[in-house]
């Protein structure tokens, strides 16, 4: 038998959607935890820390730290960390070519969500 | 259960379920009017195009008027299953409790689709829709497990070759493989560290296995294993939100809740089916497990864990080796486990029975951890 599907999607991002839309852009916006001050990227709506659900947005730079990456057939990606942020955050690379290991965040391709990372020749920042 | 790999004659799920469910009730010396609850673990209706699955396989497995019910925990699905039939006889909601896991995760979709849809187990609006498949994280984790620990891709090719070996005796493997650490490290790389014989196939099949106090099994059959502890924890489902990303806290926590309740220590357990999706996830998982005692990779290199070992693991051949038709593979590792206590496996018996062993299964990246410790009748 042969069947086939196509399913298309419209999922609201209820609370999240500040984060969402500011992805879109190619920006990171953080949640900061009024009680504990930790400052999650990708955000959450409640602490993962102490549970605190009293968040507030915390608009962070954009630029990462690759602590990790992978490469494969299906594509490039790492786990990397926000300056200003407390948590880690895996990504997708943009340029994998580029081995180096600070980037930026960068507006995903189209509609979808996702997290991506465009690698910078240097540390950014340091070129002056 | 039945052979587990890519179904190439034109059977299909239902014909794998009736097969499966035939061999459970013959085994316990039942008929399918002795049961009266039916609980089927499938990972998604996107595998089977079936919603409603427990009622479709009710009818279709001749279980008339059971009470039927779908459960599903990801890559964990039939062990939570299991152990949701575990809360049933327990709690005598049931008296027999049909388990069937099943799942056509091969045969059904392109390779491609499967893995897009297994990448929305992890976070889907994080991972999944930034296209980071189930191999890539477990990657990413592995790296850091082997920047902490020393381990190599060597320790992990060896894991990879030991699982194909033990699945040599196993008639119902996927992949019974005469390999070498030198052919891992020759196949494709699939996501750095991990190649391509690094990963567990995409498999069809079924497993079925029969729960009930001994009481209400026939006397022949009432001398068989026990459940001593059945638990589950969750770890966080971003992997970038664990203090230490190649360490499986939440399977950490279940089994040391597991070991609690069932009143015994990891040196207590003497052989162990353990969740090997990627084989340094099975060096992994021993860590958190608490089997290697501290000394895990140590203990991995003497040969700890190797079939002729003090605790011989995944002597069915894990999902490396056996396969892993996802809602069927951990049915399928408590059956194996159940049979080894038992003295009867039908492949890699293990040389000395013994009183404890411990069954391991997770969904996502050790997220939702399913743990069984069970004992010798
Ligand atoms: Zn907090």
């Amino acid at each position: 038998m042969k069947y086939q599907m196509n399913l298309d999607y419209s999922i609201p991002p209820g609370d999240l959607a500040p984060y969402f839309e500011a992805l879109q852009d190619g920006k990171a916006l953080a949640s900061e935890c009024n009680g504990c001050g930790n400052v999650a990227f990708p955000a959450r709506m409640q602490c993962g820390a102490c549970c605190n659900s009293d968040i507030k947005w915390k608009p962070l730079n954009g630029t990462a730290r690759v602590l990790f990456r992978t490469d494969g057939g299906s594509g490039s990606f790492a786990l990397v960390k926000f300056d200003g942020a407390d948590t880690h955050c895996t990504v997708g690379l943009i340029n994998p070519e580029r081995n180096t290991t600070f980037g930026k965040l960068a507006a995903p391709q189209g509609d979808a969500p996702g997290l991506w990372l465009a690698l910078a020749e240097e540390k950014l920042g340091e070129r002056r | 259960m039945t052979p587990f790999n890519r179904r190439k004659d034109g059977s299909s799920f239902r014909d794998w379920a009736r097969v499966a469910v035939q061999g459970a009730l013959d085994d316990a010396g039942l008929e399918a009017a002795d049961i009266d609850a039916l609980i089927v673990a499938s990972e998604s209706d996107f595998f089977t195009l079936q919603l409603n699955p427990a009622a479709l396989l009710a009818d279709e497995c001749g279980l008339i008027g059971v009470a039927a019910k779908r459960v599903e925990g990801g890559g964990a699905s039939g062990h939570v299953a299991v152990h949701a039939g575990v809360a049933e006889v327990a709690s005598s909601m049931a008296r027999r409790v049909l388990v069937l896991g099943v799942e056509p995760s091969a045969s059904h979709l392109k390779g491609a689709d499967v893995g897009a849809l297994y990448s929305l187990s992890f976070d889907a609006w994080t991972d999944g829709m930034t296209g980071i498949e189930s191999t890539s994280l477990y990657a990413l984790s592995a790296q850091a497990f082997m920047a902490r620990t020393g381990a190599s891709a060597d320790d992990f090719a060896a894991i990879a070759v030991r699982n194909r070996t033990n699945a040599k005796a196993n008639p119902n493997a996927h992949l019974p493989l005469d390999i070498s650490v030198e052919d891992v490290a020759a196949s494709p790389v699939v996501a750095s560290p991990y190649r391509r014989l690094d990963c567990s196939p995409l498999s069809d099949g079924a497993a079925a296995i029969i729960l009930a106090r001994a009481d209400d099994l026939p006397a022949r059959t009432q001398d068989r294993v026990r459940f001593r502890a059945v638990v589950s924890a969750v770890d966080t489902v971003r992997l970038g939100e664990r203090r230490d990303p190649g360490f499986f806290e939440g399977k950490q926590r279940a089994a040391q809740r597991a070991y609690s309740y069932a009143g015994i220590s990891a040196t207590d357990i003497g052989l162990a089916e353990v969740y090997d999706s990627y084989s340094g996830a099975q060096l992994q998982a021993l860590e958190a497990l608490g089997l290697g005692h501290g000394l895990t990779l140590a203990a991995e290199r003497d040969g700890v864990f190797a079939a002729n070992g003090a605790l011989p693991v995944n002597l069915s051949g894990g999902l490396l080796g056996q396969g892993a038709p996802v809602g069927a593979t951990g049915v399928a590792q408590v059956l194996a486990a159940a049979l080894q206590l038992e003295g009867r496996y039908f492949g890699l018996q293990a040389q000395n029975v013994p009183r404890f062993a411990l069954v391991d299964t997770h969904g996502g990246i050790a997220t939702l951890n399913a743990i069984s410790i069970l004992e010798a009748p």
